[in-house]
């Protein structure tokens, strides 16, 4: 009865705005945090890069916390669903998510109201780089002759995807192409369901390009039907080291890349965030995260607390600009 | 040879014999409530597989899969409340049976033809994975408006309803799904400034409120209805033996079907179900007992279901593409166990191969068994008064679609879609064509769409690609058929009369 | 709830109008040909299409529904007036509602008992077996739910040991 009453007066607290009551209320709280299960929300599909992470993450907290932590995928709206419920859930510790590179999208499209600024972020756990890819039996060897030949041809002549409209691997073609000095509609966007129906395409002979995580593509292309030309990222991916980068292949610096971090609505006791960022730190170093990551092709980046903030912030502006850019976004 | 001892061996480990029975019996108990899918079975052993050796975590997920797929029918057959859209398909005809008495007949026939469409499935896995990959990779978004198409086409056959509503129904089911921002455009469509509904509107809970929640309404206006006879089988396979022998043709045709469509990523099992119910009943000689209880088309359909399930894994296993959720989820599990998708793995881990197929096998072989148990059990559900049973369904509703989405909003999708599915019953439009129009929508729209896109605004190519011709001109002769048939129907009344 | 082929077809023609319209409405996207605002548009109009054959009493010959026969067989009978028959049909989409509104204040197991315990005695139920059923249910569909499945249900003013 006793722990019912107090989760109402938390909730009550939330409520009524008091992020003060709240933390009136917590220090007590936040000596014996997780006291009971704690729920992630995952705002894409079971199956998905977004979904396996999460997943891991949280089998490891709950070894390292002993307490349930149950995944809950809260999917649809290109993710506006699930980052929504993140950020209005009650911030007393018991609810954090997964929040991925869209939050710092979606806002400019005036899909939601939030932010990467509405949430308490806690860790950045992994960031991807997008490749460019094409069908393996296109005569294309390198990222060069594919720009020499885009640039030649007529405009929309060339079809592109990876993701829906707007998404975050439809702004890496245009960041390429920009860089490149041509319109960002130079190449045609078809808006597919994610990057395996893309890839699915470009090897029906559908599209031209694909772009999307290396990892994403791997699977084509060890099958031999497609090919990776370069990645946008710094430094390659040692798990695809023959991939260059764009960069050292074309002397372009555009980097960019969708990134995956465990964030908590805003105004969560510091006691809670400190203990929830110790544990993270251990999921980030432990063997079965590495591991996973590894066996996936997932980049591994840790930025704790704070520093996710500012991470989350700058990539934010970034986006902001790319997208009015891009005309993708909206006023 | 050795490669198959050592595959034999991999399998026969305690713990994978043991991952196997649990998962089985876990998966029977998801795939029986109603709301809960076989994707969240699976989605939920993830973290279970992260502690198991690689063979031991692929075998639960398979079992549990196979498992969830089978009992998803046993709802359908006993309230009529479908677990899965794919069930949604042969939900009439199980329950008609049903209400002649036969509970445990049209659940022997889903469980037995299940079972060997499996293993159907499983052996076109081992012998025909290489050119099954080639139909998949030659499936383009042209490919793919043409087979969604045909699937809607279904609406019209499944129901004993004027074919006008039916088509209404389907056009309503469209209508749903374009509620939301999934839509190749990203654009806001019909949210009314609501964050749920720019999700859109899944076909799950819209399921469970047409089904389940409409026919508990239908329960507040009849009195209990006299007890169902009730004999007990003697024995479930024995009539099922009889049935393997009388109708081998749809049995088969829905294992070919079922393993084709299975193949093509983003069609799977829920279309299989449709159509091969339809092409069952344009099929048959006797299409006018469809509806009535009649074993045909549940033995084309349940033959075509779980053969697509196993044939799913076809792309996924050499391209790394899921055929659906489920089969997503498998990927990471064989990434996460260094069985990486590709075909490398027919050839440098050929053992681990072929311990996968003696999984699909043995699983779809312990739940005959297993599901014999089970429907002894569930059919019990009928002789429990109605009072009893029809408050569990409402709170199995309730919880059922919190569980989908986590999400108060989908409960009260659950409480629209009764009062709709109600009114659309007692007026004479099939909701299970309105649910085929709710799955098969945004399909529709984003392969038509980003056709358009690639072909520069052309319609040629949809009938220029060898394989979209051909699909095309299925698509029209189904078209014409019935219309021809209408037509001469129309001719010959008069004289008739 | 029962109405003529006339309503309901005219209902559609308005919904698939509706449709269309809202559909009509939705801004084009650049760099693609066909925009949002055609599927919309093309379902409505189907709507309208159906919904006029119907009024009009197209295919109404094709209609063989003998389960509608029984149903109305087993509804004429002694018993309670229509109408409140009819809002008898509401309670299940109702008690939905209800569990929407208030399953987080009273929790879990609280707001089951009680939809169950509604839809028992509005079936008929004698409470020898409504109340027993109310307090049995709720607790193993939250076993099985919480720990099986893993769904956080909300705890309320009666949490579960478990």
């Amino acid at each position: 009865m006793t722990s019912g009453l107090t989760r109402r007066q938390v909730l009550a607290g939330g409520a009524a705005g008091g992020a003060a009551l709240a933390l009136g209320l917590n220090p007590a709280q936040a000596q014996t945090w997780p006291a009971r299960p704690v729920t992630v929300i995952c705002p894409w599909g079971a199956g998905g890069g977004t979904d396996a992470t999460v997943r891991i993450v949280s089998a490891v907290l709950e070894k390292e916390l002993k307490q349930p932590f149950n995944v809950v995928n809260r999917t649809g709206g290109s993710g506006v669903v699930g980052h929504a419920a993140i950020a209005s859930a009650a911030p007393d510790g018991y609810t954090i998510g997964i929040l991925t590179v869209e939050i710092s999208m979606l806002h400019w499209q005036g899909l939601t109201e939030f932010r990467p600024d509405s949430y308490t972020p806690l860790a950045l756990m992994n960031e991807d780089p997008p490749g460019i890819q094409v069908n393996a039996s296109s005569p294309y060897k390198t990222v060069k002759e594919l720009a020499d030949a885009v640039k030649a041809a007529p405009p929309g002549k060339l079809k592109a995807s990876g993701t829906g409209q707007g998404g975050i691997w439809h702004l890496a073609l245009v960041g390429w192409l920009t860089a490149m000095g041509l319109k960002p509609d130079h190449v045609a966007w078809v808006p597919l369901n994610g990057a395996a129906p893309a890839m699915q395409d470009l090897a029906a002979g559908g599209l031209d390009i694909v772009t999307c995580s290396v990892p994403e593509a791997r699977a084509m292309i060890e099958a031999g039907k497609a090919r990776s030309l370069a990645i946008m990222a710094a430094e390659r991916n040692p798990a695809f080291k023959d991939v260059p980068t764009l960069k050292e292949a074309m002397g372009i610096d555009y980097t960019t890349g969708a990134w995956r971090g465990i964030a908590g609505p805003k105004g969560m006791p510091p006691e809670t965030v400190a203990a929830m960022t110790a544990a993270l730190k251990k999921v980030n170093e432990s063997s079965e995260f590495r591991d996973f990551m590894a066996s996936r092709g997932f980049g591994v980046r840790w930025a704790p607390g704070a520093e996710f903030g500012s991470f989350m912030e700058a990539g934010d502006k970034a986006m902001g600009v790319a997208m009015k850019a891009a005309g993708l976004a909206k006023g | 040879m050795s490669t198959l001892f050592e595959a034999i061996g991999m399998v026969c480990q305690t713990d994978v014999l043991i991952a196997i029975l649990l998962s089985s019996i876990y998966g029977l108990v998801v795939g029986s409530l109603p709301g809960l899918s076989a994707t969240m079975a699976t989605a939920l052993l993830v973290p279970v597989t992260f502690y198991l050796s690689p063979i031991a975590a692929i075998a639960t997920i398979i079992s549990a899969s196979a498992m969830a797929i089978f009992s998803g029918d046993i709802p359908g057959a006993l309230l009529r409340i479908p677990g899965t859209p794919a069930s949604a398909a042969y939900t009439d005809e199980a329950y008609a049976m049903t209400r002649k008495g036969q509970p445990e007949m049209a659940l022997g026939i889903g469980l037995w033809f299940s079972a060997l469409g499996g293993i159907a499935g499983t052996i076109s896995l081992m012998l025909l994975a290489p050119p099954l990959a080639e139909i998949a990779l030659n499936f383009s978004t042209f490919e793919y408006f043409w087979l969604a198409f045909l699937g809607l086409m279904c609406a019209t056959l499944v129901a004993r309803s004027s074919p006008v509503k039916a088509i209404a129904s389907m056009f309503l089911g469209l209508l749903v799904s374009c509620v939301g921002i999934d839509n190749p455009a990203g654009a806001a469509r019909f949210t009314f400034g609501s964050v749920d509904l720019l999700g859109g509107i899944e076909p799950i809970p819209a399921l469970v409120g047409v089904f389940a929640v409409s026919e508990v309404m239908r329960a507040m206006l009849t009195s209990e209805p006299p007890k169902l006879p009730y004999r007990r089988f003697g024995s479930i396979l024995a009539g099922q033996i009889a049935l393997t022998k009388q109708y081998v043709k749809p049995q088969v045709r829905g294992n070919i079907v079922g393993i084709i469509i299975g193949v093509l990523p983003g069609a799977g099992a829920d279309m299989a179900a449709w159509v091969s119910y339809a092409m069952s009943k344009r099929f048959s000689k006797t299409p006018e007992k469809f509806g009535t209880g009649h074993p045909e088309g549940l033995i084309e359909a349940g033959a075509s279901n779980n053969a697509s399930l196993a044939s799913g894994w076809v792309p996924a296993l050499l391209f790394g593409i899921p055929g659906d959720t489920i089969t997503a989820i498998a990927i990471g599990v064989l990434y996460m166990k260094g069985l990486n998708p590709g075909p490398t793995l027919f050839t440098e881990r050929a053992s681990s191969m072929y311990a996968l197929y003696i999984i699909f096998i043995l699983a779809n072989i312990i739940m005959i068994p297993l599901g014999i148990v089970m429907i002894r059990a569930a059919s019990h559900v009928l002789r429990a008064p109605r009072a009893a049973i029809m408050p569990v369904i409402v709170l199995l509703c309730a919880v059922g679609a919190f569980a989908t989405g986590n999400n108060l909003y989908s409960v009260m999708i659950v409480a629209a879609f009764g009062i709709i599915g109600f009114v659309m019953e007692r007026n004479g439009y099939p909701v299970a064509a309105m649910v085929l129009g709710i799955v098969m929508g945004t399909m529709v729209e984003q392969s038509f769409v980003t056709s358009i896109i690639k072909s520069d605004g052309s319609i040629l190519p949809f009938f220029e690609r060898p394989v979209s011709a051909v699909l095309a001109s299925f698509t029209i002769a189904a078209l014409l058929w019935p219309l021809g048939a209408w037509l001469w129907r129309l001719r010959s009344r008069p004289l008739a009369q | 709830m029962q109405f003529s082929d006339r309503v309901t077809g005219l209902f559609l023609v308005a919904l698939g109008g509706l449709a269309a319209y809202g559909g009509s409405r939705l801004p084009p996207v650049p760099g693609q040909q066909v925009g949002p605002d055609v599927f919309p548009m093309v379902i409505g109009t189907g709507l309208c299409l159906c919904g006029a054959l119907i009024a009009l009493g197209v295919g109404k010959s094709f209609e063989e529904d003998p389960e509608d026969e029984t149903l109305s067989a087993t509804e004429v009978q002694s018993g309670p007036p229509d109408w409140w028959r009819g809002l008898m049909a509401l309670i299940p989409p109702g008690l939905l509602l209800f569990y929407v509104l208030t399953v987080d204040r009273l929790g879990f197991v609280l707001t089951a008992g009680l939809m169950v315990l509604t839809t028992a005695t509005a079936l008929g139920a004698r409470l020898r077996l409504a109340v027993p059923l109310a307090i049995v249910a709720p607790v193993l569909v939250h076993l099985l739910f919480s720990k099986l499945l893993r769904v956080p249900l909300p705890p309320g003013l009666i949490p579960m040991p478990w």
